[in-house]
């Protein structure tokens, strides 16, 4: 395939993609931004005052820490499930890689629901705990900090075993056999050849999932404590508790600049990569 | 692998905006606007069914006023209508708070009080907010985990966790109820609640707020809270809570009536709307004494017609709340409709910090 041919079809491909982006995602985007600059006054007072506040900050303390161990732990758990999945035939890796989808396929509303259930303080869990050692448990684990990063763990592990895998597959057999015909050891292999021609899957999975983890909403909604309030919470607070659409605006721009300074240097490297 | 991926993402694209469209456009087929008709914005559940049976389908018979209901009443959705110049809803239903919130932004019609019979109301209308029902929330608790004597029932007793060690809910997530009822716990007899000691307040919630371990969004939260254990006790309303004393209710729980504090339901008339002659006609109707009566007996609520009360039956009236004691407290929506951006956000930063 040529260059102008590849260009061609991406250009048919993309453009539904680029309609729906500049006739229905630009305008009220534009008008968020708009609402927060105080429109053609601009202002960038509520800027400065958002900043200036506790409870944004906090907010925003709360939002990287909460993605950044739920990302961190389901890169993890991530990478076990692709290491697996990518040693099975491709039969039963077809079986296995739907079963690892299948909790995207659930609403998240759903799940969390479910996890009320399972996780409760008389839920499944504790009842079984309670019968096993013969007393009365119930380990806090809705309501709370744990709570929001095992919701939050659950949609992540399935976005970032894809990537990885692909990855994986794409290592060359006959590399794992040079470097054990030239006397390497497993964990010397696992590091310097499995590890290290995966980062590729290893970085477009982690960064996809924390730009998306910064803009939860439902699971510290339900599954989270007070003390678990992430950006998008505040907004919806904004918008629609005390209806300060400027302020709920501006947040929304904050969060949509931060989802796009750590969005935009994945989608440059992958493009570096393709030319 | 990568391309398969980038087609989902893409028709998930595409799904996306067909659902985010769906709404718009058959909400433009249904709302027309005529002469026959008005729309109502329900909360759904047994609260609509109650509606739809007590008061709209009797209100459609006698006027031919034909009523489309939509769902959830959404201040927010009510500015976003009257910003696109396209007003859908004529009648709203929400907690007096809304209705103080959505007076101070003028999303509302004025109304000419001369065609109620304000005398017959114990809640006094504004000109552009109706009561048409009141709601009594206080302490409630699972009765099969403690028995007489070993719950909290007024609010005093709720913040006192050395006598009632346990988790507990207050009233929903936000300023509005929950300071009032840390104000009545710490002694403030209610004639003096506001203007609102802010400090005070918080500082008694601050007693409180390591047992709390959530604020709830919704009231049906409030209840399921306490049904599943999450929580010992809880602040909710009395009709939820008789609720959960029927039929496919789940686990029943007990309702203290020691104190209440008293909030109303509120009715008004969007500006802008379609329909406003329609929906004026329908909030006057909504307060005549046989509809509150009608739609309370089938609620288990509190009609806000006084004349109505003699006409509730036997077993509504186990669930009213007691109007002459002294330790009850009216919410005053005057003073949330001048305070309520600010406390909230205090509230807010409060419970994060």
């Amino acid at each position: 395939m040529n260059m102008t041919s590849s260009i061609r079809a991406t250009a048919i491909f993309m453009s539904p993609a680029a309609l729906i982006a500049i006739f229905i995602v630009m305008p009220p985007l534009l008008y968020v931004v708009y609402t927060s600059v105080n429109g053609l006054a601009f202002s960038l007072d509520l800027y400065a005052d958002v900043v200036a506040s506790k409870l944004f900050r906090q907010t925003l303390i709360t939002t990287f820490v909460i993605s950044g161990i739920s990302c961190f732990v389901s890169l993890v758990l991530g990478f076990v499930v692709a290491l697996h999945l990518a040693s099975q035939p491709a039969r039963r890796r077809a079986i296995l890689l739907g079963l690892v989808l299948l909790p995207l396929w659930t609403s998240i509303l759903v799940k969390c629901f479910a996890f009320m259930v399972l996780l409760g303080r008389e839920g499944v869990i504790n009842s079984i705990l309670s019968w096993a050692f013969d007393a009365h448990i119930q380990l806090p684990m809705i309501l709370n900090r744990i709570g929001t990063l095992i919701g939050m763990i659950n949609w992540q592990v399935p976005l970032v075993v894809l990537p990885i895998l692909a990855s994986l597959l794409a290592i060359d057999e006959a590399v794992y056999r040079a470097a054990s015909i030239m006397g390497a050891k497993p964990a010397r292999i696992f590091w310097t050849v499995t590890v290290r021609l995966s980062l590729p899957g290893v970085l477009a999975g982690l960064l996809s999932i924390f730009v998306m983890s910064l803009g939860s909403f439902m699971v510290p909604a339900l599954l989270g404590g007070p003390k678990d309030l992430m950006l998008s919470n505040l907004v919806d607070y904004y918008s629609r508790q005390v209806l300060d659409w400027p302020r709920a605006s501006t947040i929304s721009v904050i969060l949509f600049a931060i989802s796009v300074s750590f969005a935009a240097p994945l989608a440059l490297w992958r493009r570096s990569r393709r030319i | 692998m990568k391309k398969s991926i980038s087609v989902s993402r893409r028709t998930v694209l595409w799904g996306l905006t067909g659902v985010l469209a769906a709404p718009a456009v058959m909400r433009a087929t249904s709302a027309m606007a005529d002469s026959g008709s008005l729309t109502f914005t329900g909360y759904g559940g047994s609260y609509q069914d109650a509606v739809a049976k007590a008061v709209i389908t009797p209100f459609t018979e006698e006027t031919g006023i034909k009523v489309n209901v939509v769902p959830a009443p959404d201040l927010a959705r009510v500015k976003a209508q009257q910003l696109a110049g396209n007003v859908e809803w004529d009648v709203f239903d929400g907690a007096s708070s809304e209705g103080a919130t959505g007076s101070k932004d003028g999303l509302w019609e004025q109304l000419d009080l001369s065609s109620f019979d304000v005398a017959d109301l114990a809640v006094a209308p504004t000109n552009e907010v109706v009561p048409w029902g009141i709601y009594a929330g206080g302490v409630a608790w699972d009765p099969t985990k403690f028995d007489a004597g070993k719950h909290p029932s007024t609010f005093a007793d709720l913040f006192d966790v050395a006598k009632y060690p346990g988790r507990r809910t207050l009233f929903l997530n936000g300023p509005v109820m929950t300071l009032e009822a840390a104000l009545l716990a710490d002694g403030v007899s209610p004639k003096d609640v506001y203007p609102l000691d802010l400090d005070r307040a918080f500082k008694a919630l601050d007693r409180v707020k390591a047992s709390i371990p959530s604020w709830p969004a919704t009231s049906t939260q409030t209840i399921s809270l306490a049904q599943k254990g999450e929580v010992d006790f809880c602040c909710t309303f009395a009709s939820r809570v008789k609720a959960t004393n029927q039929p496919g209710g789940g686990a029943p729980l007990a309702f203290s009536f020691e104190q209440n504090l008293l909030d109303s339901e509120i009715l008004t008339v969007i500006k802008g709307g379609p329909n406003k002659a329609n929906a004026i006609k329908f909030v006057a109707y909504c307060l005549r004494p046989e509809v509150q009566a009608r739609l309370n007996n089938q609620l288990g609520g509190v009609p806000v017609s006084k004349k109505a009360r003699p006409m509730l039956s036997e077993e509504v009236r186990k669930w009213q709340p007691d109007y002459e004691n002294p330790r009850n407290l009216f919410i005053d929506p005057s003073y949330w409709q001048a305070n309520n951006a600010a406390v909230s956000a205090r509230f807010k930063e409060w419970t994060v910090g």
